[in-house]
């Protein structure tokens, strides 16, 4: 009988603990993966000296090709990412077998040889980081795919917690007490983005399934896995090489035979066993204009330009999964849409880190008495993630400017500069006492954002920039309006103390 | 969609919301100042939902199917996050906002209509 009335506050204990576990991670997560929202604007404005010139798409096919027909470990295959308006430059990928490794370069459409630009890993590594944490092999995405089921759990318990969701829809009360005030903003900001909250949280871990679970596929389709994608409609049927060589047509040839064949112009080349008589150049479109992520593909053959194969058309499941995928990265979002897809983003993160915050809060001793070990543990991990990783963000765009362009090893000291900031705000957060922890690591990663308007306006000063600059400035205004709260507390008490005394 | 078109699902689903706000009884005395009855509560709940019914209608209208929803789902997330900000921050102020939103809905409709 009394099984209702203790199902709600176990829920409660398992949302405290399911979001506590995880919510570090999850904040970096969300925080990485909404700035990947505008993943192709960080990274043209990561590589200022890439000209916005619009490229011929079959020049650059061509000299890329040239390029990589150099490159004596591409005898694999190759993947040529034509110059778009987003990307004005050739991104290539060659390798020597699927095993990897594979290398990457990036091309001046016009010339086919590597840009002058500086070496970066530009918004891809805001990218990658969200999904694969920066760790080799399949570690990153082993964390957060686990972490991202139990934010599943985590949701739905908060949903059975919350026993007001519609009374309380739009309540916050910041003037309550500080436990009522961050239950208000918790509640809010994960109740008013739920469908997004509930969205990128399952699409996420749909994108990793084949991560997370790789058993069906690999007993399928025991030693042929390409065959699992034939026949999912994802690629056309694969042609093995002969080991004759014989030279193909120029890549841009391909260009115009795929712009024929599809209808439009082909979003990428992917060359397998180039240089062999059994080769064959595939031409990959974009999605079609759909909610569904699906890359339909054209075959031909390499050495006489017959077309050899297409994608099959993609079953029930692949369509499925592609519409998942494709709400999850919302390719389809114009500029205004992309600006919710980013606020619910930034609702994510603000609900993992005012959950974090309360969990800290509920908990604190009263005044100055002492807090405890794991109080203190939490209080620390709250400060050197939330306030830790935004520095790393400031910190990398900012050692994009000031590194000379010609450093060797360049991209790998940006992404040491987004450790290192990181790691370094953690550590003060950690030494500082309790009642500064908050406003001076939230006012060091205001002041990493901030840093990046005058080195981007010295060093670079680009009009095509001036949106950039403003959301570092726009990033520094909210970490100094968050300092600021974490002032105010203190601020109150002071001020309430002497009346008390002056009572007494 | 179009950024007018967004523009008008989100005004409708400002409205719509500011509505529903407004027959919360806390939420209502803080904004006018007075009791809720329980006839003007219906009332608000009717026009709120029917605000919200709009705001979709007019997505799916203007987006199809496919984006519609999702552009819809969007609106309402934006909007609601604009109804709890105001009666945090400037509680007098949602009546009008709420009023002015419809005709800024409208205004923004044929700029929507164009552009598809």
């Amino acid at each position: 009988m009394s099984q209702p009335r203790r199902f709600r506050p176990a829920m409660a204990w398992l949302h405290t603990w399911a979001g506590l576990v995880v919510g570090w991670v999850l904040f970096a997560v969300f925080v990485t993966g909404t700035a990947s929202y505008y993943k192709d604007d960080i990274s043209r404005w990561m590589r200022p000296e890439l000209t916005e010139t619009p490229a011929d798409p079959a020049a650059a096919a061509t000299a890329a090709g040239a390029y990589l027909a150099r490159q004596s470990d591409g005898t694999g295959g190759w993947l040529v990412k034509l110059p778009t308006a987003e990307v004005p430059a050739t991104e290539v990928y060659w390798w020597t077998s699927f095993a990897g490794p594979f290398h990457h370069a990036l091309l001046d459409p016009a010339t086919g040889e590597p840009t002058q630009a500086r070496e970066t890993k530009g918004g891809d590594f805001l990218y990658r980081f969200h999904y694969e944490l920066a760790l080799p092999s399949a570690w990153g995405r082993w964390i957060v795919g686990a972490c991202a089921m139990v934010l599943l759990i985590a949701l739905i318990s908060g949903i059975i917690t919350h026993r007001r969701i519609f009374a309380d829809f739009f309540t916050f009360r910041p003037d309550r007490s500080r436990q009522r005030a961050w239950l208000d903003a918790h509640n809010l900001v994960g109740v008013l983005a739920l469908p997004f909250h509930l969205m990128i949280t399952y699409t996420g871990l749909m994108l990793l399934a084949s991560v997370l679970m790789p058993w069906g596929v690999r007993t399928a389709y025991r030693d042929q896995p390409i065959l699992y994608y034939e026949e999912a409609g994802m690629m056309p049927k694969y042609r093995p090489a002969t080991g004759q060589p014989a030279a193909g047509l120029p890549l841009g040839h391909f260009v115009g035979l795929a712009e024929r064949a599809g209808g439009e112009r082909p979003e990428a080349i992917l060359v397998s066993s180039p240089g062999d008589a059994g080769a064959t150049v595939s031409a990959v479109f974009e999605e079609p204009r759909g909610l569904a992520h699906l890359h339909p593909q054209i075959a031909f053959d390499a050495v006489t330009g017959a077309e050899w194969a297409r994608n099959g058309v993609a079953g029930g499941a692949t369509r499925v999964e592609a519409v998942m995928s494709g709400l999850h990265q919302a390719h389809f979002a114009g500029p205004a849409l992309r600006v919710l897809f980013f606020l619910c983003g930034v609702m994510g993160a603000a609900t993992v880190a005012s959950g974090l915050v309360l969990w800290v809060v509920a908990r604190a001793p009263r005044d100055a008495a002492p807090e405890g070990v794991g109080l203190r543990l939490v209080r620390i991990l709250n400060v050197g993630a939330i306030a830790g990783l935004p520095a790393g963000i400031g910190a990398f765009f900012l050692a994009n400017r000031l590194l000379p362009p010609g450093l060797a090893g360049r991209p790998d000291w940006e992404v040491g500069a987004f450790f290192g900031a990181w790691l370094t705000v953690a550590a003060v957060g950690a030494a500082m006492p309790r009642v500064r922890a908050w406003p001076v690591a939230l006012g060091l990663a205001a002041a990493c954002f901030l840093a990046v308007v005058p080195a981007d306006l010295i060093l670079v000063g680009e009009a095509r920039f001036v949106t950039f600059d403003l959301a570092m400035l726009g990033a520094a205004s909210v970490l100094v309006l968050a300092a600021r709260t974490a002032t105010r507390p203190r601020a109150a008490l002071s001020r309430k103390a002497p009346a008390r005394v002056a009572q007494a | 969609m179009t950024a007018p078109g967004l523009a008008v699902s989100l005004a409708l689903a400002f409205a719509g919301l500011a509505a529903l706000a407004l027959s919360l009884d806390r939420h209502h005395r803080a904004v006018l100042r007075g009791p809720l009855l329980r006839g003007r509560a219906v009332q608000l709940r009717a026009a709120g939902w029917g605000g919200l019914a709009l705001s979709f209608a007019a997505a799916v209208s203007l987006a199809g199917w496919e984006f519609g929803p999702v552009q819809a789902i969007g609106a309402v997330t934006g909007a609601a996050l604009g109804v709890a900000a105001c009666l945090t921050y400037r509680p007098g102020w949602l009546r009008a906002a709420a009023l002015a939103a419809l005709p800024l809905a409208a205004a923004f409709l044929p700029f929507a209509l164009a552009a598809t």
